[in-house]
């Protein structure tokens, strides 16, 4: 007989690579292949979403693994962040200040009119779900005529170069707590493990590159019920972040780049007064690479949550830091449940070992009770 | 006491691949305590300890050099945060003199923030004989070792008192090193 | 989007071990601690692998800060070294790490990576074995809380832990425990040993050479240094024990391949419904079937 050995893994491994090409590649001939240009800016919700959960900025790099694992997100941020585990980390970035982001959107449901004004953008929010079926067999021309017509109808008036933050203007009126003074070293959750308890800014890293779903789940669990935030947006706002860089010799702070980001405050009914001072609104924050709203809103949410059972004791799985922190991560928990396809062949037989045992031994009380 | 990576000497110690060799060196003295590991040929007595501090220090960690052991030009290149014992991941001294200052022990659940001390010996392998157990030893070894003030001894027993909080030790002397984890036990016999 | 990114130039940007040296040094300063603290869970940053969380990315993060030229590499999966698992982690190293070499004879390797076995063969001071753990902490099953955990671990209080245990056998007359079985380091940390089955558990009593314990996901490294203690939680009147591979008279069954009577045997189902035992360290059973051969060509 032969021996039943966990064999051919190499060969298997092979033949299981060039099948998941060949599904890449099934349209045949009439196929074209994707361009990563294509994916960044037709998919770019999609690629926003990979950058995001990747925690790195390189768009391009995210279009490509968009393109390699065939549109999974949690495959294509996975590769994104272990492509990060190659890469020193050079320095540290100072605090970069996102009211002068360069903005395609930002909206406040606090306030009717804000400082600078409403600024709806790219948005499907009122659009109705319909089905557009000329998409469907969209022609080139159609295609190119789009950006083409909606160039034409931009106004000459340039937009400002940043907009003022709301934040700021409730804060000015003392209805939110002035900004307190840095008292601690961002938290790098890319170089240390969390150990709880975790400071706020470990808590804001790590949401940062949530998987959206994950964040989204545990953020809806306290809007429902499971929680009492009861969130104003503030402001939401979406645009390109001057990424400001200390000057390598001067030490003075150059514009190094920009990134695509999305940022959103919250802001909440005021907590029991646990200082000297009036109640004050409390806020809550949620920012992320890429356009990438509703994560940025349960971000901010749990934020506000998080700070709550840091300070009082958490009372819902939302507020608690070591459920929310250790369960949101895309790699971590899609890794996981992944494993269990592998085989458990030598758990599984001391597993039977113990049932049995169990088994023989109720068995044989059993009889004695008859005796 | 010579000084730490001056222009001429070798660089072999800062290349990646004489790192994990050291490493594993370092590796095997804390599983194995007082076996004495010979550093890589070629070190000269600037050079093992540079090896020793190239393979375990970066920016991420922070360093108390007591007794000025490293160059400015090693501390550039090692990246190293500077800072009191009393705060220090890492610590250097000189085994000849009696030690003077209190290193972090860590906590009860974060015992791992006790502090690495690196102790230059005058040699490891001849003078009186420490004899040693704990984890990593099979029975009793016993670790001969001159130019260790008896005072380290004393005071390395006060700070594991309590463990799982305490101090893990690297003997380097010019081309070897040894180390006593907090778990390992000292019976003394007169080490000078 | 910002068309300036360029894509990197090509490949060659991974350097020797995957990881940059920065991480590396991180690893190797949590593997120093977790030999100087027996057992101790060490907390340490966990960098993203290209293969997926639970795959053995811990063990894969030790092996990659560990290993260099001159090292031989041994790589298995449920004891086997052709497991897809095994193979993948293996061809991994061989991919970013340039002049190792690879074995699948125990005997030859210097640093082993395993999941879920520790090997047949007594292993030497020389070696190094390295185990991939999906979950490090013993105390989860009575404490959810990591914060109340790590001050049960540093006061070496494991009441509830033994309680749990009392409570099986108060119900099931037995300690139904089968795999990852919590066992005591040094007198003082439980740890969990990863899903090794108790038949390898007391391989971490005085073993000749160092067992480091990766947990990737989890961000914990821990070791058992060689020479050290190591007992399974036990009661006097229920003493821990071993996978039992006696049949129903009460004679052990041996390999069906190699007819080894001393080694963690695989239960196979064959096509015919009837079951057949096999060694599930292949390595170990390619050696006593070699022996066995040899033997019998002499006696010829
Ligand atoms: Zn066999």
């Amino acid at each position: 007989m032969g021996y039943v050995a966990i064999k051919g893994g190499g060969r298997a491994i092979e033949g299981s690579h060039a099948a998941v090409e060949a599904l890449r590649a099934a349209e045949g001939e009439a196929g074209t292949p994707l361009s990563l240009s294509t994916i960044e800016n037709q998919l770019r919700l999609l690629t926003s979403r990979v950058l995001s959960e990747g925690g790195l900025y390189h768009p391009r790099l995210a279009a490509l693994a968009i393109k390699q694992f065939q549109g999974d997100t949690l495959e294509a941020a996975f590769a994104l962040r272990a492509y990060r585990s190659t890469k020193p980390r050079l320095l540290e970035t100072p605090v970069q200040d996102t009211s002068r982001m360069r903005l395609i959107r930002r909206i406040s449901s606090a306030f009717k009119g804000i400082p600078g004004g409403q600024l709806l953008g790219p948005t499907y929010d009122y659009a109705l779900r319909l089905m557009r079926l000329d998409l469907a067999d969209e022609s080139s021309e159609a295609f190119r005529a789009v950006a083409r017509r909606f160039m034409q109808g931009v106004p000459d008036t340039a937009l400002p170069d940043s907009f003022p933050k709301v934040v700021d203007a409730l804060r000015a009126e003392g209805l939110l707590p002035p900004l307190a003074p840095r008292t601690q070293e961002a938290f790098d959750i890319t170089r240390e493990p969390l150990v709880f308890p975790v400071p706020r800014s470990a808590a804001l890293a790590t949401m940062a590159r949530a998987e959206t779903g994950s964040l989204l789940a545990i953020a809806y669990s306290n809007m429902r019920g499971y929680g009492d935030v009861h969130p104003t947006i503030a402001e939401l706002r979406v645009g390109y972040l001057p990424v400001m860089l200390p000057h390598p010799v001067t030490g003075e702070p150059v514009e190094a780049g920009e990134a695509l980001i999305t940022e959103c405050e919250v802001v909440a009914m005021y907590e029991g007064n646990n200082s000297d001072g009036p109640p004050v609104f409390t806020l809550g924050c949620g920012a992320c690479f890429g356009h990438n709203e509703v994560k940025a809103i349960s971000m901010a949410i749990l934020d506000r949550a998080l700070q709550k059972g840091m300070r009082d004791g958490p009372r819902n799985p939302s507020e608690d830091p070591e459920f929310v922190l250790l369960h949101v991560d895309g790699v971590d928990s899609m890794g996981f449940a992944s494993h269990y396809k592998m085989p458990h062949y030598v758990t599984f037989q001391s597993d039977m070992d113990r049932l049995r045992t169990t088994q023989s031994k109720a068995k044989a009380s059993a009889k004695g009770v008859l005796a | 006491m010579p000084e730490l990576q001056t222009p001429a000497a070798d660089t072999q110690g800062w290349m990646p691949l004489t790192q994990q060799r050291v490493f594993r060196q370092l590796m095997n003295a804390f599983a194995y305590p007082g076996r004495i590991e010979p550093l890589c040929p070629g070190a000269d007595a600037q050079g093992a300890l540079t090896r020793i501090l190239a393979t375990l220090l970066d920016g991420e960690v922070s360093l108390a050099d007591l007794d000025a052991q490293v160059s400015p030009l090693g501390w550039a290149r090692l990246e190293v945060r500077r800072d009191v014992p009393e705060r220090s991941n890492f610590v250097l001294a000189r085994g000849d003199r009696a030690p003077d200052f209190q290193p972090r022990l860590g906590t009860l659940e974060s015992p791992e923030g006790g502090a690495t001390v690196l102790v230059r010996v005058g040699a490891l392998g001849r003078g009186g004989e420490l004899r040693l157990s704990g984890p990593g030893i099979r029975g009793e070894r016993r670790m001969a070792v001159t130019g260790l003030d008896p005072a380290w001894i004393e005071a390395r027993s006060q700070w594991n008192g309590a463990f799982p909080m305490g101090v893990d030790l690297i003997l380097v002397d010019d081309r070897q090193l040894a180390a006593l984890p907090r778990t390992t036990r000292i019976h003394t016999e007169g080490a000078r | 989007m910002n068309p300036g990114y360029e894509l990197p130039l090509d490949e060659a940007a991974y350097s020797f071990g995957f990881l940059d040296e920065y991480a590396k040094r991180e690893v190797r300063r949590a593997i120093l601690k977790a030999v100087s603290i027996p057992g101790y869970q060490t907390p340490y940053a966990s960098r993203e692998m290209p293969m997926g969380r639970g795959f053995g990315t811990g063990g894969l993060q030790l092996t990659l800060s560990l290993i260099g030229p001159g090292d031989t590499l041994k790589v298995i999966d449920q004891g086997s070294d052709d497991s897809v698992n095994a193979v993948n982690l293996r061809h991994f190293v061989e991919l970013t790490c340039p002049g190792v070499d690879t074995a699948e004879r125990t005997a030859e390797a210097t640093l082993i990576q395993s999941r879920h076995r520790i090997p047949e063969a007594p292993l030497t001071e020389e070696q190094l074995l390295v185990l991939q753990v999906p979950y490090p902490d013993p105390l989860v099953v009575v404490e959810p809380s990591e914060g109340k955990r790590k001050i049960m671990h540093g006061e070496g209080d494991y009441s509830r832990l033994l309680t749990k245990l009392y409570e099986d056998i108060v119900q099931f007359d037995e300690i139904t425990i089968s795999h990852r079985y919590p066992t005591r380091i040094n007198g003082h940390y439980v740890i969990d040993p990863s899903p090794i089955p108790r038949y390898d558990v007391p391989r971490l009593h005085q073993s000749r050479a160092l067992i480091l314990f990766g947990a990737g996901r989890e961000k914990r490294i821990y070791a058992v240094p060689p020479y050290t203690v190591a007992e399974p939680l036990a009661f006097e009147d229920v003493p821990f024990r071993t996978e039992d591979f006696r049949e129903e008279h009460g004679n052990r069954r041996a390999c069906a391949r190699c007819g080894a009577k001393d080694s963690f045997l695989d239960e196979i189902i064959l096509d015919g419904g009837e079951k057949t035992y096999q060694c599930s360290d292949s390595d170990y059973c390619n050696q006593q079937l070699a022996m066995r051969s040899a033997a019998v060509e002499a006696s010829a």
